[in-house]
């Protein structure tokens, strides 16, 4: 088969500022979720009975409901409820933050875990609160062991905010779906667009592994 | 009459259907030595650890220093004035030596940076640690690293110190750096309750030596008392096992 290379230069560009919009919408995702994960997660290991029930509905509702429903609920769902339109963007990035959030949550609170409770316990026996502790002693060891999955979960996200196209949300994806509406170039523009998430990826990649070294050396 | 430090009385602790403790009447006095002895399982930790709150007994009850351990805020406001030294040190890894110290005295005691250096660099001169001020705990041996720990509890100032078996995870030949450092504690009247196999230590600075066994105090006294003059046969059977 012959590639037509004039329409992939063509619309590269087209595409490119799709990919930017695809990272705006992860990082502001995953940015929201971190405030939102942050808490949940240390809700869900706090003492107090009905915040550690609240954290886990939440966190089992989001796990347990794909991405996609959840879109359809916020952009679809929700206007039922309310009486007036979702705009598109701010479907999109509530949806994957509440996503996000889910997931992150579940990294914080396996971090958290993951210190020895002789850390707790120093820190209590030198008359800190529990909260006090938390953010001066578990939470900064935690910080460093919860990296790697947290560019797990950004790279996740990269790819799993495809689904917003379903919304009209002109991102990557809906760029690539509207130059082949027009061209009926299925087979170059799905290889432009799998070759930019691709690159994406792999910088993501390399980011965290970067970051994982620079935390390490301490 | 003397100051009542620590007054433990019918202490009782379960966890879940494990009765550890079984009723533990123990008083501590200012500046008193006691040390806890034992064999694994008795509750000696475990005692330890209820007098500070680390672990909620079930019944009874722990006053220090005339304050009764009811509520989180008289437990925060007991727990600094009684220090802990674990036996796995539970250093910050995060923070060096110096950082380690300086943290709780201005977090919990809102002591200014400069006040709180000073204090610290005393406390490591005191431990013979002064040059380790900005390492990494992980760059120190064990034998340094709980002598950090028992200076990061002294910065605190506290009037009690806890000791939960404080040489029994380091390397034989550290063990005596750590007991020097607790001897002259000791000696400088800090009242001290400590939890160990370290019969030589009980013997030389124990004010009173304290027998649990299956969760209650068997046998108390002098360590004269105890070491040589044990009236129960069980006392006898586990110092012959580690003297």
């Amino acid at each position: 088969m012959d590639l037509n290379f004039d329409l992939i230069a063509s619309s590269f560009p087209l595409l490119l500022a799709g990919a930017a919009i695809t990272v705006e919408i992860t990082a502001l995702s995953v940015g929201f979720g971190l405030l939102i994960g942050c808490m949940v997660g240390i809700a869900r290991l706090c003492n107090v009975k009905p915040l550690r029930y609240l954290a886990n509905i939440y966190v089992d509702f989001i796990r347990g409901t794909p991405l996609l429903v959840q879109i359809f609920l916020v952009y679809f769902a929700l206007p039922g409820i309310t009486g007036s339109r979702v705009d598109p963007f701010f479907a999109a990035i509530s949806a994957c933050s509440i996503n996000s959030g889910a997931y992150i949550a579940e990294i914080f609170r396996a971090g958290i875990q993951s210190i020895d409770k002789g850390q707790m316990e120093a820190g209590r026996s030198l008359g800190m609160s529990w909260a006090q502790t938390m953010r001066y002693i578990i939470m900064p060891q935690a910080f460093k062991r919860i990296i790697p999955p947290l560019g797990n979960e950004f790279i996740a996200m990269l790819k799993d905010s495809s689904l917003v196209s379903v919304i009209g949300f002109e991102e990557l994806t809906r760029r690539g779906q509207l130059i082949i509406a027009r061209t009926y170039a299925s087979f170059e523009i799905w290889m432009c667009v799998a070759l930019i998430y691709l690159v994406m990826v792999f910088m993501v990649a390399r980011l965290v592994a970067m970051l994982e070294r620079k935390f390490d050396t301490k | 009459m003397t100051k009542e430090m620590i007054k433990v009385t019918n202490l009782q602790k379960s966890f879940g259907n494990l009765h550890v403790l079984k009723g533990v009447n123990l008083t501590i006095t200012e500046k008193e030595v006691v040390v806890i002895i034992g064999p694994s399982g008795s509750g000696k930790s475990t005692l330890l650890r209820c007098m500070n709150y680390l672990e909620e007994p079930t019944g009874g009850s722990v006053v220090i220093d005339g304050i009764p351990l009811t509520n989180d805020a008289n437990i925060n406001e007991v727990r600094k004035e009684v220090g802990m030294v674990f036996q796995r040190f539970n250093l910050f890894p995060h923070m060096t030596v110096l950082e380690n110290l300086m943290l709780a005295p201005m977090k919990v005691r809102g002591i200014i940076k400069s006040e709180a250096e000073a204090t610290a660099k005393m406390y490591l001169e005191k431990v013979g640690l002064a040059d380790k001020a900005n390492t990494y705990p992980e760059q120190l041996s064990g034998g340094q690293q709980q002598r950090v720990a028992i200076a990061r509890a002294l910065c605190m100032k506290p009037k009690a110190l806890l000791f939960d078996e404080p040489t029994s995870a380091l390397d034989p030949e550290m063990i005596n750096e750590v007991l020097d450092v607790m001897k002259s504690l000791a000696h400088e009247g800090m009242t001290m309750a400590v939890v160990t196999h370290e019969m030589g230590f009980a013997r030389e600075v124990g004010d009173r030596v304290v027998f649990v066994d299956g969760g209650v105090i068997l046998e108390e006294g002098t360590p004269d008392d105890i070491f040589f003059h044990a009236k129960e046969e069980r006392t006898r059977s586990f110092l012959s096992k580690i003297l």
